[in-house]
Order: C-alpha cells, then sequence, then structure tokens
C-alpha cells in the first residue's frame, strides 16, 4: 500500500471500479486538480472484475435507457480514446419469454425501445432459432431482441481508465478503506481512512456493494443494499452464440465471450450485505447447471471452468442514486447501480462529474437523486427490467 | 488377472485398436508423446504434459462431446474421436503460421483498436481463433438425470494414497463410517477398503451449518458420470502432490514433460516413447525418475545442487550431471530434438541433443481444496508454495477439517502414512499416537528459485516464446509488461494477462509466476499474493452438476 501523497485534496473518490474511475476521468479532464481515487480491494476486485461484461439499451425507463444509449457510443469509442481494447461486441441481447405474461411485460420494454428509435425486433420461437440453433425453445412463447447491444470485456475497461487517470494526475491508492467523513455546516470537510485523515472538499461514493456501508458510516440511512451474485464460466469453445441471452422469468443470462466461455449468472436468494464475503455456492452450481442444460441441451458434456460472485448494489426502485443529498452536501452518491454500473459508467459518470463541478445535469433528481427515497407519498417510477 | 480384450475406435476416420485399460493419450497418434491438439493462441503443437488431467495439452472430441483429456480417458469399443483446433490436422496446422507470424505474441489488450470500422472483422477472425472444441452437434440422447439425496457419513477422506489410505484403514479400526474418494483409477490397492470411488475427484467443497453442528457439503463427480453429493462430519485432505512446471523456451513443445506424466508413460509401461530424455531435478523426485528409466536418460541437470542419491545412481549408469544449470530453451517442432543449457554463474553455454525434457525438479501440495475452505495458509520456502496451518492433532484452522500426506507437508517417502493415521485418530475422536513432525522439504527452496529465474531473466533467447500460461498461450514478455505498465500482485496481474484462467486452474503457471512477480516486485513471493480457489477444482460437466440433489447445500 502506497499512502496518499497528500493531506489535502478537492475529490476524494470511494472505489475505483469503473464508476468512480470514470468520474475522477471526467472531473480530471474538466480540469479538476487534486483528485483521489481510494479502494479498499485490488484493482477489479468489485462488480467491474466480477460482471458478466453485458451492455444493453433496452430499458423501460426512458431516462436509463439513454444513458445506457449514450454509454453504449462511448464503449464503441473506448479503444480510441482510452488505449484499450474492451472488445465491445455488439451481438445484440435476446430476451427470451417462458410465458404469455412476460412476453406482455417484454412487449412493454419494447414499445419503450422503439419509441427512441432503437430498431428493436419482437422474435417469434421460429426467428429466435434462426438466430441461435443451439436454444431448445420448449418453454419459449417468444422474446424481443435489439441488434446493437453487446457484451464487453470488463478488465480492459478498468485497466484502461486506471491509466488514463494517471496520465491526466489523478492518484489512485489501493488497500485503502474510507472509514467515514468529518463535517461542518456547509458539508463534507474531510474523509477519514486506513490511512488516516485527508482533508477534501468532495467525497464521491463510488463503492459498489460497500457502497451503503459508507453511507452508513458517515451517517446516512442508505436505501440501497448490497447482494450477491454468483457467475460460472465453461471452458472455451468456437463461437456458437452471437447475442447474450437473457431469460425474463428466472433472471438467467448468459453469453460467450470472446474466448470462448460461457459466462453466465441465475438469481438465488442470499443473505443482503457484505459481511460474508464472496463465496460460491454449491445451490448455484446446481441451478446454473440445470438451467443452461436445459436451454441449452448441447451444453451438458461442457465443463464449467470456475464460479465466482460478487455484489450487486440494488435500491428499491431498481434506478441508481446519482447525486448529492441534503443528508450531507458535498457527499456526492454514486451507486445503486443493481449490477448494471458497468453498463451505464460512461454516461452516468459524467452526471456526477456535473454534480462536483456544479453544472446544470439533465438527470431527473426525482428519479436518481439520494433524497428520492425520504417522500414516503412520492410515486415512485420502478424499472422493473433489472434482469442481465 | 485376465486382461480385457482390446477395443476397436474410430480415431480421425481410421480404426484403431486400443487396450481399454490405458489411457487414450497412449494410442492416439504415434504413441504417448504424439501432438494431439494445437494451442488456443498461436496453434503451436501440443502434447500430453501432465498426464494427470489437468494440463489442456491432450483435449480431443470424444463420441461429439469436446475437450475430453485424452489422459484420463479410458477407451471404449466404437469410440469415435476426432481432433480439435487444427487444420487440416494437429501434426500440420495451417493456421499454426501465427506463430511465426506473430514471434512477439499477439497484443489483445491494446492491439485491434484501429480502424473503427473493421471492429466486426477483428471480433470475426479473433473469435474465431479462441476456444478449443465445438459445441457438440446433437443434444444428449437422454436428459441429465438426478441422482439421489446426499450420502452422509461421518468422514470423508479425499485422496487415497498413503496418507489417505492408512487414514481409511485407522477409520475403520474405529468403527468410523468413512467414504474414500479417489482421483486415480489404480492407486494403491485399496480392496481392504469398504467405500471407496476410484476415478473420481472432489471438485467443491463447502462449510454447512444446521444448528450447533457443522458440517462439511461435498460435490464428487465420478468421470463420465453424474455427480454426487456427500454430508460429512469431518473431512480429512490428503490430496498429494503434482510436479511442477518450469519457465524457459519452447517449454510446451511436445516431449516436454513433469514426471507425473513420464511415470505413466514412461518407457516402464510400454514401447519407448523417449530414449534420450534431460531429466530436469536433483532430489527425491529426480532419484525416482532415474530409478523407472535412467537407461533411457541422457543427462540430469538441475538448477540447484544434485542429491548423492542421484549422483550415485547416475555414475552407475555413466550418465552426465550438470548441477547449477539453468534451461534456457528447448528446440524442435514436432517434438524436442535439443535443449540449450548454461552453467549458473559462470560462462559456458551448450547443447544437448535430447528427445524428451521430463521435469522432476519440483512437487507441489494440491492446496485447492484448503483455500477453497478457507482454511488458514502459510508461506513454506522450503517448497515454495502454501500449506495449511495445523494444529497438533494435524486439525486446520476450519474445524472438522483435518491434513496429511504430501498436501499437508508429510513427504510421500516419510511420514505420509503416519499423518494419515494420526487425522484419522483425531478425526474420530480417539486418542492415539501423536502426529509427525513436519520435516522441511528437500526437494527445492523458493529463494534458490527465485536466484535462478533471475539469471534466466539475464540469458533467456528473445526471439523464443517462453510460455508462462500454456492454456491460455500467455507469453512472460506479457507478464514482464504488465509489470512494467505498473500491475502488481498475482490477482491482478492473472486478470490482466489471462494467466491462471485456463483449464488447468492455474496448477502449472501460477506457482512459478509468483516467484517470477516476487523477483519484479522485490517482495517476498507471499506478499505476491496467491490466487482465489475457485470451484470447480476441476473442470466439470454441466450435466454432472445439473444432477445434483437439491439438498446439495447452499
Amino acid at each position: 500500500v502506497t499512502p496518499p501523497r497528500r493531506g489535502e485534496y478537492e475529490v476524494v473518490i470511494v472505489g475505483a471500479g469503473v464508476i468512480g474511475l470514470y468520474t475522477a476521468y471526467h472531473l480530471a479532464r474538466a480540469g479538476v486538480q487534486r483528485i483521489l481515487v481510494v479502494d479498499r480491494g485490488f484493482l477489479s476486485n468489485g462488480a467491474s472484475g466480477r460482471n458478466g461484461g453485458g451492455i444493453r439499451q433496452q430499458w423501460e425507463t426512458q431516462a436509463t435507457l439513454r444513458l445506457a444509449r449514450e454509454s453504449v457510443a462511448a464503449y464503441r469509442r473506448f479503444g480510441r480514446d482510452l488505449g484499450y481494447n474492451v472488445w465491445f461486441r455488439q451481438g445484440g441481447y435476446l430476451f427470451l419469454a417462458a410465458t404469455e405474461t412476460e412476453l406482455a411485460r417484454l412487449r412493454e420494454v419494447h414499445r419503450m425501445v422503439r419509441s427512441e428509435g432503437l430498431p428493436a425486433e419482437e422474435l417469434s420461437p421460429e426467428r429466435i432459432h434462426d438466430r441461435v440453433p443451439a436454444l431448445s425453445l420448449d418453454q419459449v412463447v417468444g422474446g424481443t431482441f435489439l441488434h446493437s447491444d453487446g457484451t464487453l470485456y470488463p478488465f480492459p475497461a478498468v485497466w484502461g481508465l486506471y491509466e488514463a487517470v494517471g496520465s491526466l494526475g489523478v492518484e489512485v491508492t489501493l488497500g485503502v478503506e474510507a472509514t467515514g467523513a468529518e463535517r461542518d455546516a456547509s458539508g463534507v470537510t474531510a474523509i477519514t481512512t486506513t490511512a488516516g485523515r485527508l482533508a477534501t472538499h468532495w467525497i464521491v461514493n463510488a463503492a459498489g456493494g460497500w457502497s451503503s456501508d459508507l453511507a452508513r458510516r458517515v451517517g446516512l440511512e442508505p436505501a440501497n443494499v448490497a447482494s450477491r451474485h454468483e457467475i460460472l464460466a465453461t471452458e472455451p469453445l468456437k463461437p456458437f452464440l452471437d447475442p447474450m441471452i437473457v431469460r425474463a422469468g428466472d433472471g438467467l443470462y448468459f453469453s460467450q465471450t470472446m474466448r470462448g466461455e460461457i459466462v453466465g449468472g441465475l438469481t438465488i436468494a442470499h443473505p443482503p450485505g457484505t459481511g460474508a464475503g464472496m463465496p460460491s455456492s454449491p445451490a448455484f452450481l446446481r441451478s446454473m447447471a440445470r438451467a443452461l442444460v436445459g436451454l441449452v441441451p448441447r451444453l451438458a458434456p461442457v465443463g464449467v471452468l470456475r464460479a465466482w460472485s460478487g455484489f450487486y448494489d440494488d435500491t428499491p426502485d431498481g434506478l441508481p442514486i446519482i447525486g448529492e443529498g441534503s443528508g450531507l452536501p458535498r457527499f456526492v452518491q454514486a451507486n445503486g447501480f443493481g449490477g448494471h454500473g458497468l453498463m451505464l459508467a460512461p454516461a452516468a459518470t459524467r452526471r456526477v462529474a456535473q454534480v462536483v463541478l456544479g453544472q446544470k445535469s439533465d438527470l431527473d433528481p426525482a428519479l436518481f437523486g439520494p433524497d428520492r427515497f425520504r417522500d414516503a407519498g412520492r410515486t415512485a417510477t420502478i424499472e422493473r427490467l433489472q434482469l442481465g | 488377472m485376465e486382461r480385457p480384450p482390446p477395443v476397436k475406435v474410430r480415431f480421425r476416420g481410421r480404426i484403431r485398436t486400443a487396450d481399454p485399460n490405458e489411457p487414450l493419450s497412449h494410442v492416439l497418434g504415434k504413441g504417448p508423446f504424439s501432438i494431439l491438439q494445437r494451442s488456443i493462441r498461436y496453434h503451436r503443437p501440443r502434447a500430453p504434459f501432465c498426464g494427470v488431467g489437468y494440463c489442456t495439452q491432450c483435449l480431443v472430441r470424444v463420441n461429439d462431446a469436446p475437450n475430453v483429456r485424452s489422459c484420463r480417458y479410458l477407451p471404449k469399443e466404437g469410440d469415435v474421436i476426432e481432433t480439435e483446433n487444427a487444420w487440416p490436422r494437429p501434426g500440420f496446422d495451417l493456421l499454426g503460421a501465427l506463430d511465426w507470424i506473430f514471434p512477439k505474441g499477439i497484443d489483445t489488450v491494446h492491439g485491434f483498436r484501429r480502424p473503427v470500422f473493421l471492429t466486426p472483422l477483428y471480433h470475426r477472425v479473433v473469435r474465431r481463433l479462441a476456444g478449443y472444441g465445438e459445441l457438440p452437434r446433437h443434444p444428449p440422447e437422454r436428459p441429465p438425470s438426478s441422482v439421489g439425496p446426499p450420502t452422509p457419513t461421518d468422514v470423508l477422506v479425499v485422496g487415497a494414497g498413503r496418507a489417505g489410505r492408512a487414514a481409511a484403514e485407522r477409520l475403520e479400526e474405529h468403527g468410523v463410517s468413512t467414504i474414500v474418494i479417489e482421483r486415480e483409477r489404480a492407486a494403491l490397492p485399496l480392496a481392504s477398503l469398504r467405500a471407496v470411488h476410484v476415478g473420481t475427484t472432489a471438485v467443491f467443497l463447502s462449510r454447512r451449518s444446521a444448528g450447533e453442528r457443522s458440517s462439511f457439503g461435498a460435490i464428487v463427480v465420478p468421470e463420465g458420470r453424474p455427480a454426487l453429493a456427500i454430508i460429512a462430519r469431518a473431512v480429512i485432505l490428503s490430496p498429494g502432490g503434482y510436479d511442477a512446471s518450469l519457465f524457459f523456451a519452447g517449454n510446451d513443445r511436445p516431449g516436454v514433460v513433469v514426471a507425473d506424466q513420464a511415470e505413466r508413460a514412461g518407457p516402464v509401461a510400454g514401447p519407448r516413447p523417449f530414449r534420450r530424455a534431460l531429466l530436469f531435478g536433483g532430489g527425491p523426485r529426480a532419484a525416482e525418475m532415474l530409478r523407472r528409466f535412467g537407461e533411457s536418460v541422457e543427462a540430469v541437470a538441475s538448477f540447484g545442487s544434485i542429491d548423492p542419491e542421484v549422483t550415485l545412481r547416475a555414475s552407475e549408469l555413466g550418465i552426465p550431471l550438470y548441477p547449477r544449470t539453468i534451461l534456457l530453451r528447448a528446440d524442435g517442432r514436432a517434438r524436442v530434438r535439443s535443449v540449450r543449457l548454461r552453467s549458473r554463474g559462470g560462462e559456458t553455454t551448450f547443447s544437448l541433443s535430447v528427445d524428451a525434457v521430463v521435469l522432476a525438479h519440483r512437487r507441489l501440495p494440491n492446496a485447492q481444496l484448503f483455500f477453497q475452505l478457507g482454511a488458514r495458509m502459510h508461506w513454506e520456502p522450503s517448497i515454495g508454495h502454501y500449506l495449511p496451518d495445523l494444529s497438533d492433532t494435524l486439525e486446520t484452522t476450519v474445524p472438522g477439517l483435518f491434513a496429511a500426506g504430501e498436501a499437508a507437508g508429510f513427504p510421500p517417502d516419510g511420514t505420509a502414512a503416519e499423518s494419515g493415521t494420526a487425522a484419522a485418530n483425531a478425526a474420530a475422536g480417539r486418542p492415539g499416537a501423536p502426529a509427525p513432525p513436519r520435516p522441511p522439504s528437500r526437494s527445492v527452496r523458493a529463494h534458490e528459485l527465485e536466484a535462478y529465474y533471475r539469471e534466466f531473466l539475464r540469458f533467456r533467447p528473445s526471439w523464443s516464446k517462453c510460455i508462462v500460461c500454456p492454456c491460455e498461450d500467455v507469453l512472460m514478455d506479457e507478464v514482464e509488461e504488465a509489470h512494467r505498465l505498473g500491475y502488481r500482485g498475482i490477482e491482478v496481474i492473472k486478470r490482466f494477462t489471462g494467466a491462471g484462467t485456463g483449464l488447468c486452474q492455474g496448477r502449472y503457471c501460477i506457482p512459478d509466476a509468483l516467484l517470477l512477480l516476487a523477483l519484479l516486485e522485490g517482495r517476498p513471493a507471499n506478499e505476491v499474493g496467491y490466487i482465489t480457489q475457485r470451484p470447480p477444482v476441476v473442470p466439470t460437466p454441466l450435466s454432472a452438476l445439473a444432477a445434483l440433489p437439491e439438498e446439495v447445500g447452499t
């Protein structure tokens, strides 16, 4: 652990994942000096290095859809702008419905996607078979597909941002945990960490699964909660699967990476919070294996190479938390992405940076602001397409 | 015992007869050292390397199932065997040109970014190159069956080598219900044991707590059959060890093998697959190899000193000895033809004409399951790897989890059996003779191997690929480049380079990569860390896992 070089910063960002690093990148490019990023683990130890790499624009809420759409454009440019190839392959996202009810729900999303001008298609089982012949259509009544969605390789996104912020003069200190904040009447004055107290004007909470822990440590009552999700990867096979497949009913999702591995997950209920760490469970291996073999019977003899888990940072309404709350001024939330941090990072973090820079943001605080959960009487917009 | 009649298999369209008790890799091609496939990135020719079902170098397609390890597969009548990832055939593969076109490797981290409009083309080409086998053409005839509920037992013994067998026998004497799992099919005679599953691997162990009592849940996979779930009150882990790889240029050439593979395919077993081997190593394992097939050894070289036991046997056979010697590179395309050596601290570089390189310089403990269960581990410099912390009764820091044998630091030719008995007494809750002390290993001292690599880095040839991770074709240059860019620690280097993410689960790259990184980062190897041991311990078919009962545990 290299301790932070200074005692005083303009902005301290907690979390060196894609959200934290992308925020640092936008801020540094806007000319902000003295930015520090701290992280409790090693680079890519959190969800940024543990996700399935899915990038989709098929969302039910218009605002999220627009963030996703902007992010897709950013990832297409990532290699040129940041020097690292994230292998963003636009093979599409195929949502599958097993019942008419599920299909009706997918259609609602589909209408929103179409109304935004994206050429999404509704597919009959026959058309689904044409796209992915390996799928068993026993329990598929239909689906929706958008060709410009896709998958990328998450690690190079972290490396590219890490090096870019470094060359812009941002300090990144790994192995340092944020323990709390100091404040005066105007808001944040310092952050306390395992490497000591650091004076700062702004704190950005981009700690992913650990961000509600941090919010509590600074005296806030967070609405988000960490939930553990598991993933597995199979042995590498020659390419046979172009799109990311998501099943609406149980949240099964999987895609084939550039390396040929089938990578995917399935939701298994685990106790909430970060306390139990990130182990894998036999129950997940069993359920995931059954689901995969059920949907792609030809995968039966293929070996599972490894399984791992990580944290989703879930909010009650399925929308991320972006902005400064009234509870603690200059403490900016950039979390609650519910497993979609990488997917929304380039666009969402531009809005986070706007908060720090005092610029006007196009994000509706009623949808994304931290204070939205305080108003018990509000009519909440809820993003229901939280899978995949 | 009567020999079973030979079976007929079809290999690349031709009928072959095979001994049904002999691993498939021994009968394909021209014997155990034949090229069976091409590597994943550079299409380098590859022949069986480890012989124990860990590495990626003997994969074939058997009856439509991809990526079958032919060193573990016993042929059955009518099997159809095809080769993978090579066109037209593994011996002559057109894509092998990639290896010549990219002598310094392909940079997929920074490369293929421009021009942007070519992105879809890059994706198509690179995807096509990736992966080993094709998806099966047909779904299985029967959907995966379910197995019954978990089998309860008092004690589960993982590994039936000297230690595990001694433990199982003692547990039976105590009348404790015991299940024994053994990965090898033909290990020591196990007839006296009651519940023993051979050819079976424990792929995932987890702790379960139900009320006050805690227990262990185990997923065990018999080769080619559905997985089984076992619930045990206590577990004795005695999974033994394996022979380590070594970094040198051309270390993936056909004919370069670890002692485990030489032992299984060596001259004693059948027709001689090699006649002039370089035996690398100077400790007990090298002595064992000399005893087995000294007649086929051309020279003995070691990174350090050579034990008197080896010296004596070698001088009887008239084999030259090269202590304190760097193995710089192995040359030869379809088969190793020669090796280039350099005396450490000296000026002389010389070549030897050989037809195999047998690596017997270092045994490593199978530590995966200890890590998986969260037992506290410590760095043991004398083996250059991690061993579990143990109490006087050989209990790990996980209550109810005991360790014995080579994986616990008791040498197979020494106190392994004693340690098994002591662990069994403790697991059964009966007093017995105290556990033997763990002697320091004679095989290797980590700092000496680190110093060896320091010299290797100075003299290694720049034009011949030194493969750190053969499963993913990761070059030593890539590890050094990641270090140069500022990435530190084995977990980050693993993610940056891909080393350790292949089918061997890091067994043949991570141990030496730790020493290399210790050298580059200028800190002790244990501070470089260790990779998280993710389940399953070996790749496990989806159909096997799908068959598990619901009570398998959370």
